[in-house]
């Protein structure tokens, strides 16, 4: 395939950089976001508090926007500039360019991070205890809004960075087909465009004006509604990159192929055109919005299911593909000839069947009245940590282990830890995230310091609940552990030495390749036509609606806490200051 | 990594009734459990929420 | 477009997944006439909530023969009734609003569960059947004191039920 043989670094040494980059950033994110991870833990369950109960939000806000943003996001563009370079065989169209988008995620990592620490600093009238979700009225100081618009930003450059490769490419090979590696990139790269926008237009129309004292008051269900716009399409931007690597290492990983590309295109493109017009199930329990959008959103949703079953089918085939070359044999005995000592493949594959289970709970999320047993408990909790949080999380854990040769040309320090590794986050997971589940249904809400109330106990039918809380001592305590495993592998195998005799860089072949695939499904022109489509139709009225209500600027709500007196009074304070050294 | 292939499996020749058999499983859970949180653990729980009668 | 036949019979499995689920929650709406939190109430200033003649003096008000409406006003980090008290057999609705930020109210371990927005009412309609105990817990974050937020309902059995300030 590579006009070259050897390793990524090989090929494209620059082009290494800037990936190996972006994964160190997102290591630095998983860091310390697992750490506030284990701290809530252990505050939630009252093993060890810390800080105090009201600075618990501000970990959280930390644990979430490190993780789901930072840690999943630089990951992220690390694979897809990797998968586009790769698959078109030819390097980024201009390196200073790509170095802007990363600075300016790299920036509004910080900006927001120090928004969020601000709180821990006496003295400094900073915080951003609004979770990742930043509901207004809640209020953060503007820092962590601009942060997150720059972020945003940021990564928009990236997808366009892709899209230039391709343009590229394209002039040169007018007739073939997009590779699928680089498809898959720029199919995600449009629907987070589409679903981004919403959210930068909370952020930039509403939200930071706001913050900055522009204006006095925003419409609290209407911000909350464009968060959810992209709110979900956001967990496909996660979990795209994971597909990614399922659908072209994991068959290659298993010594078989993919068994079939044009059906990763199909799933692709359902994807597309699929992710954003479904955000309104996250509004299940919202007043202010019609029963009628709210099912127009659950069928979305359930359709949804559509690409993700798919999904599962093809990837088993392929590994099954991939044993039965191996040797493997009968209706289940070709699963012990897969090579379950490799941390990649059993990472991977670990990460997948988590996904299945998430898969059970997802559907119980997509259910509209059956969302009033689940909403906002932490059943919600146990189920993203089996999604973004063991799918996409292990998942590139696994995938660093195969990645990091190519990228350094060192091999890996010891690929039996990496074993141990994504068993550990395996079984940790297993512990933390049932009894998350659990707990979810026996009305234990997420996002609380003190679970623990004074008028009433929980009724436990199974079990106890101390019981349950130490499973989420135990499984919160290996999933610690296991980040500080991984890190040790790729610290140790940064700082070794480069060896010769790494494999070749390169991605899985197909057993039914793209010649079987109609030429309409490489038409990225008419999916987006259609997505934006589909998006106008199930969000234009009940944008509309919401705006009739309360108005564009909303019925009220006044700000907490309050950044713009400080702002203000800071500005006087200096103004005078300046008067009085002029004067 | 071909090293380790015994054996070169077209795409003809290839039936994945292994993963038949997986996810029919899987399917079968999954009837199973909806079935079970919606009509037991949803349905049946206390304060069943209704259409508004005022 | 070649597609395996057993690719084929699990796009169909699928699609009777998906097609299940939907009828499921069909029915739970239109059979055992489970509805959503939905837009049917008029918007409310937040701002006025004290001078709204229901949310004004929130409470438990009897509606019909077996029905009562309570109004609830949501605060951080408290509710306005914080013990609320019904009588079993009954059919109940909450009210709630919101004076600050978005909140919920959660009764612990039911399906009565709903958020509260600023400018909204949100309107639950329950059946309280059997006399019990329930924790009533705000599941929405609503700042540094939301793990403090909680209430307390209470269903009565019918005899001995009496509205406040009847006496
Ligand atoms: C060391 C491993 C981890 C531990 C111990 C951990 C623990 C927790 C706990 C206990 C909560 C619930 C807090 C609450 O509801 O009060 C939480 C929330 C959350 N976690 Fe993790 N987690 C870990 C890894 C991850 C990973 C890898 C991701 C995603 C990539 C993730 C994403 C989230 C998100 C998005 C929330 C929700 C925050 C919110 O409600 O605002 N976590 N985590
Ligand atoms: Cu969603
Ligand atoms: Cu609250």
């Amino acid at each position: 395939m590579s006009t070259e043989s050897g390793t990524f670094l090989d090929q494209f040494p620059a082009e290494a950089k800037v990936v190996r980059t972006a994964f160190y950033s997102s290591f630095v994110a998983l860091f310390v976001g697992a750490l506030m991870g284990i701290l809530q833990v252990l505050h939630r369950t009252d093993v060890l508090r810390i800080v105090d109960s009201a600075d618990y939000y501000s970990l959280l806000t930390l644990h979430a926007v490190l993780l789901v943003l930072s840690f999943s996001v630089f990951f992220l563009v690390g694979i897809f500039t990797w998968a586009v370079t790769t698959s078109l065989d030819r390097g980024l169209q201009d390196l200073r360019y790509t170095w802007a988008w990363y600075g300016l995620m790299a920036l509004g990592t910080l900006l927001a991070g120090i928004a969020v620490l601000g709180a821990f600093i006496p003295g400094l009238d900073m915080s951003a205890a609004v979770l990742y979700t930043f509901y207004a009225p809640l209020q953060a100081h503007p820092f962590y809004y601009l942060g997150l618009a720059l972020f945003i930003v940021g990564t928009w450059l990236a997808g366009l960075d892709w899209f230039r490769s391709w343009w590229a490419w394209k002039k040169d090979n007018p007739d073939e087909r997009i590779p699928l590696p680089t498809f898959m990139a720029l199919t995600t790269t449009l629907f987070w465009i589409l679903s981004s926008a919403g959210v930068a237009v909370s952020v930039l129309a509403f939200l930071l004006p706001w913050s900055l004292g522009i204006i006095d008051q925003v419409n609290a269900l209407l911000t909350r509604t464009l968060f959810w716009y992209f709110g979900h399409a956001v967990v496909y931007f996660w979990l795209m990159p994971a597909y990614l690597l399922w659908y072209t290492m994991l068959p290659k990983i298993s010594g078989g192929k993919l068994f079939s590309d044009p059906l990763a295109r199909v799933v692709f493109v359902l994807f597309l055109i699929l992710s954003t017009p479904t955000g309104i199930h996250h509004q299940y329990l919202d007043p202010g919005i019609a029963e009628g959008f709210k099912f127009i959103a659950m069928v979305n949703t359930m359709f949804l299911l559509l690409p993700s079953l798919l999904t599962a089918f093809t990837v088993v085939a392929s590994m099954e593909h991939g044993a039965r070359q191996r040797g493997g044999s009968g209706l289940f005995g070709w699963l012990r000839a897969l090579p379950w000592r490799d941390p990649v493949f059993t990472g991977m594959a670990l990460a997948g069947l988590m996904f299945a289970a998430a898969g059970f709970s997802g559907m119980i999320n997509a259910g509209m009245n059956i969302n009033y047993l689940v909403h906002n408990t932490w059943w919600v909790v146990g189920h993203f940590h089996l999604t973004v949080g063991t799918a996409v999380a292990l998942t590139f854990m696994a995938a660093t282990y195969w990645f990091l040769p190519q990228l350094t040309g060192k091999a890996i320090w010891s690929k039996s830890l990496g074993l141990v590794q994504v068993l550990v986050w395996f079984v940790g997971m297993t512990f933390m995230s049932n009894s998350m589940h659990r707990q979810g249904l026996i009305g234990v809400p997420r996002r609380t310091a003190e679970p623990q109330y004074s008028g009433f106990d929980y009724e436990v039918a199974v079990g106890s609940m101390a019981e349950l809380n130490m499973q989420v001592i135990i499984g919160g305590t290996l999933l610690f552990i296991s980040t500080l495993l991984f890190l040790t592998v790729v610290v140790m195998t940064v700082i070794g030495d480069k060896v010769d005799g790494l494999p070749d860089n390169g991605y899985a072949d197909t057993l039914s390749g793209p010649e079987d695939a109609p030429l309409v499904l490489d038409n990225l022109k008419l999916w987006a036509g259609i997505a934006a489509l589909l998006v106008i139709l199930a969000y234009s009225l009940p944008l509309a609606a919401i705006i009739t209500r309360g108005g564009i600027l909303g019925p009220g709500g006044s700000p907490s806490p309050q950044f713009v007196d400080t702002l203000l009074f800071v500005g006087r304070v200096a103004a005078d200051t300046v008067g009085g050294v002029i004067a | 990594m071909s090293s380790e292939l015994e054996r070169e499996i077209g795409h003809d020749e290839f039936d994945p009734v292994g993963t038949l058999g997986l996810i029919t499983i899987y399917f079968l859970i999954l009837v199973v459990l909806w079935i079970f949180m919606y009509f037991v653990e949803f349905a049946g729980g206390d304060l069943t929420v209704v259409g508004v009668v005022v | 477009m070649n597609i395996h036949t057993y690719e084929k019979f699990w796009l169909g499995a699928s699609m009777v997944l998906i097609v299940g689920f939907i009828l499921t929650i069909t029915y739970g709406s239109v059979g055992l006439g489970i509805a959503m939190v939905d837009d049917s109430e008029p918007t409310i200033n937040p701002e006025n909530v004290g001078d709204h003649p229901d949310f004004g003096d929130p409470g438990v008000e009897q509606v019909g023969e077996n029905e009562y409406v309570v109004h609830v006003v949501a605060v951080q980090f408290a509710y306005f009734p914080g013990e609320i008290e019904v009588p079993a057999d009954s059919t109940v609705t909450f009210k709630l609003t919101s004076e600050d930020v978005i909140h919920s109210f959660s009764v612990v371990g039911t399906n009565a569960n709903t958020m509260i927005i600023p400018g909204e009412i949100a309107s639950v309609t329950v059946e309280a059947d059997e006399p019990g105990e329930y924790g009533i817990v705000c599941s929405e974050y609503c700042g540094s004191g939301h793990h403090d937020m909680e209430g307390k309902l209470t269903v009565v059995p019918q005899d001995e039920f009496e509205l406040e300030g009847d006496e």
